[in-house]
């Protein structure tokens, strides 16, 4: 049972980290261009969202590979 | 050769038209009601005959698919608050599995394909959280926009970053189960119409369409799985808080 969860577990890793960026700089840019024609800041909206974008990816990647690290150390300690 | 795109076109079986609203039935919607009659006669009509204490075979099934679903609402939820959404959750899986499942008969029609179905249940998910978040914690709740342990001179910078990963979560939740289902089934169909193209070499692509249509069982099984248990992880992350 454990090793079958740990496998579910993988795989859900694995789809879940590519969209996760991608969706994150696209959504970050959607948004900068909504506030662009909002408030008619022409091009600086887009540029600051796209780069709050890739940073909200990496940081969301960025939690899930830690978590995944804390979980690897206590299966390593319930082996020893 | 024929369109590989063909089999997700949407069409009308029985026109019905009240008051300018467009509501036909059409294959999508049949396909959506063989999910729920599926579902319905594996698990909700055996269910309410009552169960017996030694499980036949369906209810064996049931009881194994119940099992998987505690287990994930207990692991992410919590087995105390997550009692509550046992319900939702398991209809959630059970019947994008079902219209999953029911996508890899031929000639059938793929209704998470549509990225307006996923969307609507990402959506529906996303004010979910956001109502439990708010009815649980009040304007605390807010307090999920900020990690803890950052400086305060960070804090402004991190609000938007918070909040364009809250906004990419029902996103990146519709786009993965849509764009999975679809580019399976688009593959599917291509190599279907390169094995139609040449009756000299069809048998190789045929063979292909074999092993591509076990790959996609799996993966119509694995989607339904990440698409629940990320519900579970973001009511659970909305309960928690941190």
């Amino acid at each position: 049972m454990s090793k079958n969860s740990g496998f579910r577990q993988g795989v859900q890793l694995a789809f879940r980290l590519g969209t996760e960026l991608t969706v994150a700089t696209i959504v970050g840019g959607l948004m900068g261009y909504a506030l662009d024609s909002f408030f008619g800041t022409k091009p600086w909206g887009l540029v600051v969202g796209v780069v709050f974008g890739v940073v909200a990816g990496c940081l969301g990647v960025y939690r899930v590979a830690t978590k995944m690290n804390i979980e690897d150390e206590d299966t390593n300690k319930n082996l020893e | 050769m024929e369109n590989p795109l063909h089999h997700f076109e949407v069409h009308n079986i029985i026109p019905i038209h009240i008051g300018g609203l467009d509501l036909s039935i059409s294959n999508a919607v049949i396909a959506m009601w063989v999910g729920l009659a599926l579902i319905g006669s594996m698990f909700v009509f055996p269910a309410n005959r009552g169960l017996s204490l030694v499980p036949g075979k369906l209810q064996s099934v049931l009881e194994i698919a119940m099992e998987f679903i505690r287990n994930m609402v207990n692991e992410f939820i919590g087995e105390e608050e997550g009692k509550k959404y046992i319900p939702f959750i398991a209809s959630l899986f059970l019947f994008i599995l079902a219209c999953n499942l029911i996508g890899m008969v031929p000639g059938s029609y793929t209704i998470t394909c549509q990225i307006v179905v996923t969307g609507v249940f990402a959506v529906g998910i996303f004010v979910m959280t956001l109502i439990i978040g708010f009815s649980k914690h009040g304007l605390h709740f807010l307090g999920i926009l900020i990690p803890p342990g950052i400086p305060k001179v960070l804090i402004p910078l991190m609000i938007p970053i918070e909040i364009i990963s809250m906004v990419a979560r029902p996103v990146s939740l519709s786009v993965r189960l849509f764009a999975n289902m679809t580019a399976g089934h688009t593959i599917l169909a291509v190599l279907f119409g390169l094995a139609m193209s040449s009756l000299m070499i069809g048998w190789l692509p045929f063979g292909f369409t074999v092993a591509i249509n076990g790959l996609e069982l799996a993966i119509a099984f694995i989607q339904a799985y990440i698409f629940t248990i990320l519900t579970c992880v973001y009511i659970g992350d909305v309960i928690h808080l941190h």
